[in-house]
């Protein structure tokens, strides 16, 4: 069938008789876009596929975000929150007025505030506080928009992490980057629109519950993109089938399809399944081709830390981000993983021995996320590409153990950089020895998310997708846009 | 096809099918509830009227064809003829067993003349044990049925493969719909000596858990929570939930009726420590497995016992102290003192302490760097203790991966008092209201539940269940005969598979609806019965065939003039895919099987907590048979979806599943064609073809087009496939003459010699393509 003969009569047939007859029942319709999408007459039924392109509620800032989960939760305490009143008070108890209103395990006993080594300095013009562990970051202090009252809820890394992502305490609920998908569609016809990194050589603990489209349709699930030149699963073709075999394999394919599809004259779905070979046949190529180092340059290797073994498994995932922002990919999740520490992997939880375990880790992320912003801007791409330093929660300033430090879900930083963000602001403030938010300035997972959603054009509010009955939202029933943060 | 097109195609190329409900008014639903004083359909008695006289009186086989028929009439449309026996045993067995018929099986049935052909087909097709896997993996999805508890740690329930097989075989005993209902939400009232009743309760325990978490009383509300909501969704086909937080939009369900429901289950919580009381061959060889691993491991546990043994008090209470404040209060109160909550968290704290979380403390005071903290003496222990920890994770291969003896189950512990309900402000259980007992909504019924309580429990589950699976229940006979409707045409009678309410769609033909729904509990709850009415009416023996006429009239084909066509779901097409290639191990039940990974998903997890195990996620069987059993016997592990399935939209069992998704993406075009799991398959499946056809390549392909569709190739597929040899053949005798003579060739030929390899090597690439066609990956 012609080009023209297809778009003809996806038109006139709209759905296929049989298999799309519920696609009525969808918010975002049933079918394919499939020869549609470049003809401004067809747009409406492209529309009817879940990823083309949609326009976002209104204007916006960002194009991109790139979502740095520092998994494990880092103390924020001993990076950029400076307490000078909790270095004075090292050793001794906590008075008992700061843990008012908050539930807190005993362990250890919650009295041992404690202290590390760092020497502190504020940078730019804004003045910002950075601790000696990101002397790197330090530089761009006037970038980042700084949330130091961060709150959440739970005590453990996993209801939390969920939280962090999809906004519910049990699973089931669509991440973030899955609504992003669901919101906007793909800019990018060969690549996810949702993708996730990680640097450890196995998986993120959680796996698919990180990045799960919950009630949302499967196809708006994250996409990992694993380590190595191949970076989604089956890219490769089966062993000795050399690339003309497969050529001829799919044109054989195809021949046999549609020779089927006599029968079946008005049937879409069949024949998106069709077209799906070819574009499967093409990402064999496109998608190896965005995790290619091999044009950047030196310089660039060398800003992320390509260079150096400590920093390079993290650089190599912020310059995937890079190229994958600048092809078109909308939501790209990073999770740092975790690395050695006296012979035991462990990420960012310390709960023991947070010198060497944070001087490690900061080390890793510092020059890499640096150099992520610094390219960013030289390339004009910060401007629309919004990064998100994030965490399940904080940590305490008392110890369990005297030289680690608990889950702190009361009062933590967070920034945000680029994507029309107010750069060198600082939001919200932690009590004097960094236990909880000031009150009133508060800003939760949700207003979080809908502040992320709001760079990208979209209202949280109206962000809905029906399901069992409900009106559901990427912030359950809770979500502000925290205006101040934005520029 | 040119540049231009390619371009335009998306990323997502797919289409969706998925149950969601049409936009209904946001308003607040106990207004409009108020402003129709009629009941909701749904909650209307079932009552169906007289079977409808029809002109085409020769048509109808069974009374659900009259009622189809008669909205067909009414818009002037004929139904479709017959579909050709072959084709509907290919359909036919795709739904009942789920995977592709064998040659044989469908020439004997198109050869067969007599009467009552279909007839045998189906009393043979609901007769196979594979009928229950089939209808137990459907039963699975709404159970959320997994393996593993799902959040982070994600850790193994060895368990519950035994609900799993509770459920196939309950399907292929034909247990009536009622029954097992009553055993899965009441097994341990009312049959409670009964091992199977106790292992049904494994579906309240289904629920998605995180052993560490530190807040036990939430943990308390979250799992009764998901119980609630789940049979609220399943049974009832209602969205109860959505009254958790604020009365329901939609419909008349307010806060109070949704918290009277979940205090049916407030006295429940689960038991993984019972000991299975018959003892077959899987829990021999389990026994015989552990206590190898226990042999082995005697002196390494021994001593680590000794250590913590000389803190063990104070490792406990350190262990204690990580829980947060209400949690304390009822793990430090004396037991006398206990309430029936307190109850709840002290038995959920010991469920989840193990030796492992009392070395907790010897690594805080062993590692610290702070004096006050540290212990000289103490870290010597923990050296100690890591030294073990490690020479007891080199016997991690010898520890049973997929089963245990004991049964998971949902039991009230011993206890008839049951800790008080309360409506909670904004579903925030730290902000109680008024107190409730239990109670059935008051939109749907006014029966007041009759709760007895039992020596060892509530008994208000028995009241519950005796409610549900009463003749009189408007919703729980509707809502499964629609479920049952809906694998069959693709779309449920009431689209909304798990919403009867307001916000939920209609039923399209209400009087075949309650014309099932009458008809299954007549006839005793029986499911086969009921499959088998809808397997031999003419409405499912229609030809799925494009009419334009139909077209005209009925678009989205709901009056079902036309059989609807449906892509193969993610078991049938890992499933045929194993019965073509002969190689399909169909052995009934037991443990969890792990089949391989692709190498690029590496689960070998060091957890990095003080007992530090080895956790590998997946423990791929050692057994290669276990690698080519049924899908659903592959391990589920709620992290890791098994990457075949997971392309072809298998289930989530985050929570209830009413409804597969179809979606066609370039993953399932490269899992299909590029996976090396299924390109083995098509080797051996070309092995086969030559093992049974003759040397003549036509019937080679023959042999081929029925394996896989059930019939031979035309004249046209003929010349088309020969061609495509010739042509392949010359592709990969230029890849031979570059240097590289690498080729595939049929896997497993019996007594014959490939004497040119290069053809046979395009042969495997012909059946490969054959197999990735929409021919096999559809049932028409």
């Amino acid at each position: 069938m012609s080009n023209s003969s297809r778009r003809d009569f996806l038109i006139k047939t709209g759905y296929g008789l049989g298999g799309l007859t519920v696609s009525g029942l969808l918010p975002g319709g049933g079918v394919i876009a499939s020869a549609l999408a470049d003809d401004a007459a067809l747009a409406a039924i492209a529309g009817e596929n879940p990823l083309a392109p949609k326009a976002p509620h209104f204007a916006a800032k960002a194009k991109t975000v790139i979502w740095l989960h520092m998994a494990g939760a880092p103390s924020t305490l001993d990076l950029y929150d400076y307490k000078p009143e909790l270095v004075k008070r090292a050793g001794t108890p906590i008075p008992a007025s700061f843990l008012q209103g908050i539930k807190t395990s005993t362990q250890g006993g919650v009295t041992k505030l404690i202290a590390t080594k760092r020497t502190w300095k504020q940078h730019g013009q804004s003045g910002a506080w950075f601790s000696d562990w990101l002397p790197n970051l330090a530089e761009h202090a006037d970038d980042l928009a700084f949330i130091k009252s961060s709150v959440t809820v739970g005590a453990t890394h996993d209801i939390s992490i969920m939280k962090l992502n999809s906004g519910g305490l049990n699973p089931g609920r669509p991440t973030l980057g899955a609504w992003v998908q669901y919101a906007l569609g793909s800019a990018n016809h060969n690549l996810p629109a949702y993708v996730v990194l990680y640097n450890d050589k196995r998986e993120p603990r959680g796996g698919v519950t990180n990045w799960e489209s919950g009630f949302l349709p499967a196809v708006y699930q994250g996409t990992p993109f694993r380590p190595g030149d191949s970076p989604i699963l089956h890219l490769q073709n089966p062993q000795y089938v050399a690339d003309s075999e497969k050529r001829n394999a799919l044109d054989l394919l195809r021949r046999l399809n549609e020779s089927h599809a006599g029968r079946y004259p008005t049937d879409t779905e069949l024949q998106a399944r069709t077209e799906s070979y070819d574009l499967a046949y093409r990402m064999q190529e496109t998608a190896p081709e965005a995790v290619d180092f091999s044009k950047e340059s030196d310089a660039t290797k060398k800003l992320y830390g390509l260079d150096e073994e400590i920093t390079k498994p993290y650089g190599e995932l912020l310059l995937r981000a890079r190229r994958l922002a600048e092809r078109g990919v909308r939501f790209i999740q990073v999770v740092s993983g975790p690395t050695d520490i006296k012979g035991d992997s462990r990420d960012w939880d310390a709960h023991q021995n947070i010198e060497e375990n944070h001087g490690k880790h900061s080390k890793i992320v510092d020059k890499p996320i640096a150099g992520l912003l610094k390219d960013l801007k030289a390339k004009g791409m910060l401007e629309d590409t919004l990064v998100v330093w994030t965490s399940e929660f904080g940590r305490t300033p008392w110890s369990e153990s005297g030289d680690g430090r608990d889950h702190n879900p009361w009062g933590y930083t967070q920034w945000m950089a680029g994507g029309g963000v107010k750069a060198g602001y600082t939001h919200g403030s932690t009590d004097e020895l960094g236990v909880q938010s000031a009150k009133g300035s508060e800003v939760d997972t949700y207003d979080l998310h809908a502040t992320v959603l709001n760079q990208l054009g979209l209202d949280h509010l109206k962000l809905i997708y029906k399901y069992q009955g409900r009106s559901e939202r990427p912030t359950v029933v809770y979500g502000k846009v925290i205006k101040e943060l934005v520029a | 096809m040119n540049k231009k097109v390619y371009s335009a195609l998306v990323w997502g190329l797919a289409v969706v099918i998925t149950g969601a409900p049409l936009a209904a008014d946001d308003k607040p639903a106990d207004e409009a509830g108020k402003s129709s004083k009629a009941k909701l359909w749904s909650y209307q008695p079932v009552n169906p009227p007289a079977v409808p006289d029809v002109a085409q009186s020769d048509w109808v086989r069974t009374p659900i064809d009259a009622f189809v028929l008669a909205r067909l009439e009414e818009k002037g449309l004929k139904p479709s003829p017959d579909a050709d026996k072959a084709a509907f045993i290919r359909r036919a067995t795709l739904d009942v067993w789920g995977i592709i018929p064998t040659p044989e099986e469908v020439d004997a049935f198109v050869q067969d003349d007599s009467d009552n052909a279909y007839e045998k087909l189906v009393d043979r097709l609901l007769a196979s044990p594979k009928y229950g896997e089939r209808q137990g993996r459907k039963w699975l999805d709404l159970a959320r049925y997994a393996d593993s508890t799902g959040f982070q740690n994600d850790n193994d329930r060895l368990n519950m493969w035994r609900y799993r097989d509770y459920v196939i075989n309950a399907f292929n005993q034909d247990k009536p719909y009622s029954r097992f209902i009553q055993e899965q939400l009441a097994g341990d009232e009312l049959w409670p000596g009964d091992e199977q009743a106790l292992i049904a309760t494994g579906f309240m325990a289904q629920f998605p858990d995180n052993s560490n978490s530190r807040d036990l009383v939430q943990r308390k509300y979250q799992i009764t929570t998901d119980i609630t909501d789940t049979v609220g969704k399943v049974v009832l086909g209602q969205t109860l939930e959505c009254a958790r937080c604020h009365n329901h939009k939609f419909d008349k369900i307010s806060q109070k009726d949704y918290f009277s429901f979940q205090a049916f289950f407030a006295n429940i919580a689960p038991v993984d420590n019972i000991p299975v009381s018959n003892k077959g061959e899987v829990e021999k060889q389990w026994q015989a497995q552990w206590d190898k691993w226990q042999a082995a491991t005697k002196d390494i546990r021994a001593k680590q016992k000794a250590i913590i043994d000389t803190h063990r008090e104070e490792a406990l209470k350190y262990h204690k102290e990580r829980y947060l404040t209400d949690s304390r209060e009822a793990i430090f109160k004396p037991k006398e003192q206990w309430t029936a909550q307190d109850r709840w968290v002290n038995h959920r704290l010991a469920n989840v302490t193990t030796e492992g979380s009392l070395q907790s403390f010897f690594q805080e005071r062993g590692e610290s760097t702070d004096p006050k903290t540290y212990d000289k003496k103490v870290a010597e222990q923990w050296a100690e203790l890591e030294k073990l920890n490690k020479e007891l994770r080199k016997f991690d291969d010898l520890k049973p991966t997929t089963s245990s003896n004991n049964i998971s189950a949902m039991t009230e512990l011993g206890h008839p008092d049951a800790p008080p309900s309360f409506v909670f402000a904004v579903g925030d259980h730290e902000k109680p209201l008024e107190q409730v007992e239990p109670a059935f909504p008051a939109a749907i019924t006014s029966e007041k539940p009759d709760i007895k309580p039992l020596a060892f429990s509530s008994g208000r589950r028995t009241a519950l269940v005796k409610w549900l699976t009463s003749e009189t229940n408007p919703l729980t006979s509707r809502v499964y005969v629609n479920r049952v409707w809906d694998q069959y045409f693709g779309k449920g009678i009431v689209a909304t598979l798990s919403d009867f309410g307001k916000a939920g769609e209609k039923p399209k033909n209400p009087e075949l609806l309650d014309y099932l729904a009458k008809q299954f509990v007549k006839n005793g709850w029986s499911v086969k019965q009921l499959h088998k009415e809808i397997l031999l009416s003419s409405v499912y023996r229609q030809a799925s065939d494009y009419r334009e006429d139909v077209k005209q009239v009925d678009p989205e084909n709901e009056l079902l003039a036309v059989f609807p066509r449906q892509r193969l779901e993610a078991e049938q097409v890992r499933d045929s895919l194993l019965v073509a290639a002969g190689k399909l191990v169909d052995t009934v039940g037991g443990p969890s099987v792990y089949a391989p990974l692709p190498s690029a998903i590496n689960t070998n997890y060091r957890n990095n907590n003080a007992a530090g195990f080895n956790d590998r996620m997946w423990r791929t069987s050692k057994d290669e048979k276990d690698h080519n059993r049924r899908s659903l016997y592959i391990f589920t592990r709620r992290s890791i979806p098994y990457p075949i399935l997971d392309s072809f939209n298998m289930a989530s069992p985050q929570e209830a599943h009413s409804k597969r998704e179809v979606t066609t993406t370039p993953l399932q075009a490269l899992t299909l064609f590029n996976s090396e799991v299924i390109f083995d398959w098509s080797k051996s499946l070309a092995g086969r073809v030559i093992n049974e056809a003759g040397e003549e390549e036509a019937d080679r392909i023959n042999r081929l087009y029925r394996i896989l569709f059930a019939r031979n190739a035309n004249e046209d597929e003929l010349a088309t496939l020969q061609a495509f040899l010739d042509e392949q053949a010359k592709v990969i005798s230029a890849k031979a003459e570059n240097g590289k003579f690498e080729i595939n060739v049929p896997a497993e030929i019996k007594d014959k010699k490939i004497d040119d390899p290069i053809r046979a090597a395009a042969f495997v690439d012909l059946v490969h393509t054959v197999a990735n066609s929409n021919e096999f990956i559809y049932r028409f």
